[in-house]
């Protein structure tokens, strides 16, 4: 198509595109839930409960007051453990990306502990912190501290070496200051990407850092998958859903804020 | 003692290649007088963007130094003023956060910082788009901003790799009249590096004519022309075959 025809029509067809695809999506949506509760119709209910059961469950675990406790339980591993993993996997990703004395340093130590997985920290965990809130946070710390660093670093080591130049031509002496008022807003982008990504990954690693004991969202998913429950685990599994549907487009938001200039 | 802002003084620079050292820079020697524009000229690989980085202080020289004011260069300092070809602008902050940028590292009170950036901006003219990111700006108007950001800490020295490189035929005969109005009312040093014979000879009182292999000064040509100067007048093409033929030697 012609760049003219394409200004001419362009608005039309996005928003047509746009419509078209949430009319799709509803399309969708609904075929899925169809195809569910014919399954359900053709399978015991411990195989599988139909969405509308589902959603009685659902419901009846929200009045209990069970889901509200179990969401404030993994919301207590979930914040800290974000908050804490986020912090220190940007600090230390700025420093060795930005200081090669801190790169060369940490190098070797990346190479042999990224490999890692958060989940095989369970040992620590445990004898670090007794199975506690604690112990749960510090196994999402660890999720959230790699995806940072990584972010971090890639994100400072991209920043044009010519940006520093032109900031020490403009008077600039302290690394300190290069950091703040250069480094930091120019990886900017790539840094929020890491803490956006690490909020909905950290989220989803409630389940597992909730299995060896310690109350929440992840603990009612693992004691109803035992008592072959599907009805439980399919409400708390759509919590988590609708949490991190919450959660990504607030950060979402706050993202497109703060790399307006983009 | 003479009246030499910068002085380029024995600047010799080689790097390692493959089959031993390769000799970028050969005893580089030229000044650039007190308010005077003085352009650098030369084809590629004739080493004048070494010779901008070492003049810069952006890198050393092998042997040889570069002295502004009587002190040596030794790192990129707010004395002296770079601008770019590529702009690097800081695409996070709007026209006026980039022209701020510099005068944010001095002590200076909210107004007189406030006087400074509107300053700066009516001598570019950039009134209009103060508000504006770099990403919205055309070619043109970002290196309008980058020489804005440069001026805004009043360097002594004002040094220009190719500013007008990337830009259109047009829009750079526009910006060659603005730099020229921009010098006679700051009165500032510049040296302005190019590869374009015809820009040199349009801008400079004197132009440094370079030949490659290894990058040397062939000749420095006073420009005796009064300004503005006109392309097809007959002294300016006897400039500009002169300033061609002595690169082709």
């Amino acid at each position: 198509m012609s760049a003219e025809l394409e200004t001419e029509f362009g608005d039309r067809f996005t928003g047509d595109t746009s419509l078209r695809r949430v009319l799709l999506g509803v399309v969708g949506l609904a075929g899925f839930l169809l195809v569910w509760q014919v399954g359900s119709l053709l399978n015991p209910n411990y195989v599988l409960p139909g969405p509308i059961a589902v959603i009685e469950v659902f419901i009846a675990e929200v009045q209990s007051g069970e889901m509200v406790t179990a969401l404030g339980q993994s919301v207590r591993h979930w914040l800290p453990g974000t908050v804490v993993g986020t912090t220190l996997g940007i600090a230390l990703g700025v420093t060795t990306a930005y200081s090669s004395v801190a790169d060369d340093l940490a190098a070797p130590l990346v190479r042999v502990l990224r490999p890692v997985p958060p989940l095989a920290l369970i040992g620590f965990a445990i004898a670090w912190f007794e199975i506690s809130t604690a112990s749960a946070a510090f196994i999402v710390a660890a999720g959230a501290f790699w995806i940072n660093y990584y972010a971090a670093y890639g994100g400072v080591d991209a920043v044009p070496e010519a940006f520093l130049d032109v900031s020490r031509s403009l008077g600039v002496t302290s690394h300190l200051t290069l950091v703040r008022r250069v480094v930091l807003p120019a990886a900017a982008p790539q840094i929020i990407t890491g803490i956006r990504t690490g909020i909905g990954r950290c989220w989803m690693l409630i389940i597992a850092a909730e299995t060896f004991g310690v109350p929440g969202i992840g603990q009612r998913i693992w004691t109803a998958s035992t008592n072959i429950a599907v009805d439980v685990v399919i409400s708390y599994i759509l919590l988590m859903s609708l949490v991190y549907i919450v959660l990504d487009t607030g950060v979402e938001a706050v993202q497109r804020r703060v790399v307006a200039w983009r | 003692m003479t009246d030499s802002r910068v002085v380029v003084d024995g600047v010799s620079k080689s790097f390692e290649g493959e089959n031993g050292p390769v000799r970028a820079l050969d005893a580089v020697d030229f000044e650039v007088r007190d308010g005077e524009l003085v352009c650098i000229v030369g084809p590629s690989g004739c080493g004048k963007t070494t010779l901008f980085r070492i003049i810069g202080g952006l890198d050393s020289p092998t042997t040889g130094q570069v002295t502004l004011s009587g002190s040596p260069v030794t790192g990129p300092t707010p004395d002296l003023g770079i601008v770019f070809q590529e702009y690097h602008l800081f695409p996070w902050r709007t026209v006026r956060g980039n022209v701020a940028f510099g005068l944010e590292q001095l002590e200076l009170d909210g107004d007189a910082r406030e006087r400074r950036i509107a300053e700066m901006l009516r001598l570019v003219g950039l009134e209009g788009t103060a508000d504006s990111y770099p990403s919205q700006l055309s070619g043109g108007m970002k290196q309008r901003v980058a020489i804005a950001r440069s001026l805004a800490v009043d360097p002594e020295f004002l040094l220009m790799d190719e500013p007008f490189g990337s830009v259109d035929a047009q829009t750079r005969s526009m910006l060659h009249g603005e730099l020229l109005d921009v010098w006679h009312e700051t009165g500032k040093t510049i040296l302005f590096v190019t590869h374009d014979v015809e820009e040199a000879v349009t801008l400079a009182d004197r132009i440094v004519v370079m030949t490659p292999g290894p990058g040397r000064v062939r000749e420095i040509v006073d420009v005796d022309l009064p300004r503005p100067r006109s392309r097809t007048d007959g002294a300016f093409v006897e400039y500009r075959e002169r300033v061609r033929s002595l690169i082709r030697e």
